[in-house]
């Protein structure tokens, strides 16, 4: 992590190459200026763990970057299995304040619902700015899915957002071919 | 992989831009019902629609509160009645007409369509007493809707029953009377009649279709509406052609919603899926509104010259983009102009820039007809059949579906305002000139042939 400019990338790809490392699996994004990435890599023949540590760290203190590495065990290459679930998509609308998210989370939480896909903007809607959450989430079939949205509308209309839960498809309906 | 942008943007349509499923209609076939004595006949009728519509309701609601999207009618359509009854005495489809409005009460839907006959050719004896009973059916029930079809572009226009449906809008106008004529907003006289329509008032089942099957009605004007202010809004010069480009987007979308829904709504029921019907419908709400899109077209006011060619490109492109949509469009797939349920049609009918002949000839490039609109209540039958006859006219000859939907106010002449409530809305009473001037015409009566164009094979 660190402040995002060009560079940033192959220079990481460059340490985990030096370092017989194949990447497997990688997400990067950038939020307000500050750039993340996570890496999943293989070690081939010849890697060595602490050899990829030290690189990293120099390449850390070089660019200014927060880098930590950790080794996985074999069973958190699986994503969450949720079981059986149908996705749906909560969009949170409103005037931003502290305590939104934690609103929101602790109700899903409590209901044992997974969020795949998590995030907050604001976005200009016509002549009007607004405050915008977008969560992703799995719900199990067996879960009554209307339980859910009523708790979650319920907490919105308490500290005045409007929240929404609808199946993903109406979103793909309306936009993908 | 979702975008913020389209979750956003859909978000948006729903909530400010009047997205919704316009109509889940349910066909229900009764020809297993047919029975010689009215009281079996009912007792099937209330036990099948019950036991094949019993949870429509429940699952529309629950469909909708999945995916956010309002289903604004649920509604059933059944085999015409005509030929369910056709053993019974007249007085006994009177029966039969309470029981579909007693069991659609008791299921939930504020519609039963399918007190219907067709006699594009001919009367049957069926045929006959159930346009006799149109009067007392229409005044006396709450949930039944009526159509009658007198013309097709095989058989020509029956003219005989031109006649009969000029009488019995003006008896149902009458027996209504109090509540401005309303029972006539009820009944649709059709050229061409759709099998699969799943509009009100003219749904039914058609003879060809399945046991048991649901086609929507997708959302109406007001998406289509604020996609056009918005590009109009963002300063780029746009054609005609861009505009049409838009409204054909916009088109493809909301025909997505209604399939999805449908087909859900479909497999939860366990009967077929069967189309979804194209059609712009207004709602008497500002911002869903046909007139607004053809003043978003450049034209001050629908009705004003320009009006044909705006409402021609508007209908072929909400076709373009909904049947690049959907494999299983149907029903009556056009733009609507139902005065009285359109406010902005409304308004200009008022102001005197729409005019029934203008109505007429717009009727010529779009759907559905001379659609709920007020006419004073002493224009004569005879005219309203000489009406009726021009529009199948225009529907016959042009290969496409046509109505008329009437409303003779009684009491109430032009200046006065008819109103009807609810999605019916309110309307200002259209001048009806030239009247009594037709009689002699309509009165010869017989068929008006079928066109030479009828002839494809």
């Amino acid at each position: 992590m660190g402040y995002d400019r060009p560079g940033i990338v192959a220079a990481v790809a460059k340490v985990l190459f030096d370092n017989s490392c194949n990447i497997e699996a990688l997400s990067q994004t950038v939020l307000m200026g500050q750039f993340a990435m996570i890496v999943v890599v293989a070690p081939l023949a010849g890697s060595s763990a602490g050899t990829l540590q030290a690189g990293l760290e120099t390449l850390a203190a070089q660019m200014k970057l927060a880098i930590h590495m950790r080794t996985l065990n074999p069973t958190e290459h699986q994503a969450f299995d949720v079981g059986n679930a149908e996705p749906f998509v909560i969009t949170v609308r409103g005037e931003d304040r502290p305590g939104l998210v934690l609103a929101i989370t602790t109700i899903l939480a409590e209901q044992g619902v997974n969020i795949t896909c998590l995030g907050a903007e604001v976005v200009p809607v016509d002549q009007r700015l607004d405050y915008i959450q977008i969560y992703e989430v799995d719900i199990p079939n067996d879960m009554d899915f209307s339980r859910i949205q009523k708790a979650l509308r319920e907490k919105g209309a308490a500290i005045g957002v409007t929240v929404d839960m609808q199946h993903r498809n109406i979103f793909r309906a309306i936009n993908q071919i | 992989m979702l975008s913020s942008e389209e979750i956003i943007r859909t978000i948006e349509m729903l909530k400010n831009e009047n997205l919704d499923v316009r109509t889940v209609t349910l066909g229900i076939s009764l020809r297993d019902c047919v029975s010689s004595k009215a009281e079996e006949l009912c007792s099937k009728i209330r036990a099948k629609i019950k036991r094949v519509a019993g949870e429509m309701v429940a699952v529309c609601d629950r469909i909708s509160d999945k995916y956010g999207i309002p289903i604004v009618n649920k509604r059933l359509a059944v085999t015409p009645i005509a030929a369910v009854a056709e053993g019974l005495d007249r007085g006994e489809y009177i029966t039969v007409a309470r029981t579909l409005d007693q069991v659609a009460g008791e299921v939930g839907v504020n519609f039963i369509g399918g007190y219907s006959a067709l006699v594009q050719k001919g009367f049957t004896t069926g045929d006959r007493n159930l346009i006799a009973t149109l009067p007392a059916v229409l005044s006396s029930t709450a949930h039944i809707c009526a159509s009658v079809n007198v013309a097709s572009t095989q058989a020509g226009i029956n003219m005989d029953a031109v006649s009969l449906m000029g009488q019995a809008i003006k008896e149902i106008s009458i027996a209504t009377a109090e509540q401005d004529g309303f029972g006539c907003a009820k009944l649709v006289v059709f050229a061409n009649m759709p099998e699969d329509n799943p509009f009100m008032a003219g749904a039914y089942l058609g003879y060809g279709e399945p046991e048991a099957v649901i086609n929507v009605g997708v959302s109406g004007p007001g998406v289509v509406k604020r996609e056009l202010e918005r590009a109009l809004q963002s300063g780029t010069k746009l054609t005609l052609g861009d505009l049409s480009e838009i409204i054909k987007k916009t088109s493809f979308r909301v025909t997505r919603v209604g399939e999805l829904i449908a087909r859900e709504v479909a497999e939860l029921l366990g009967v077929s899926f069967g189309i979804v019907d194209l059609s712009l419908a207004p709602t008497p709400t500002v911002g869903d509104s046909v007139g607004e899109i053809i003043q978003c077209l450049g034209l001050t006011a629908i009705g004003v010259p320009g009006s044909t060619a705006a409402l021609a490109l508007l209908n072929d492109a909400v076709k373009k983009g909904g049947a690049f949509a959907s494999s299983s469009v149907g029903g009556l797939s056009g733009a609507f102009i139902p005065v009285s349920e359109d406010l902005n049609l409304s308004e200009a009918v008022a102001n005197g820039s729409l005019s029934l002949e203008k109505l007429e000839a717009m009727t010529a490039v779009c759907s559905v007809g001379l659609d709920m609109i007020a006419i004073p209540g002493d224009v004569d039958a005879g005219t309203i059949a000489a009406i009726i006859a021009d529009e199948m006219a225009i529907g016959v000859f042009n290969h496409k579906t046509t109505a008329v939907r009437l409303i003779p106010v009684p009491g109430k002449g032009v200046g006065d305002k008819a109103v009807f409530g609810g999605l019916f809305g309110e309307a200002h009473i259209v001048e009806v000139r030239n009247v009594a001037c037709s009689h002699a015409f309509v009165g010869f009566g017989g068929r008006i042939p079928a066109p030479i164009t009828s002839i494809r094979n």
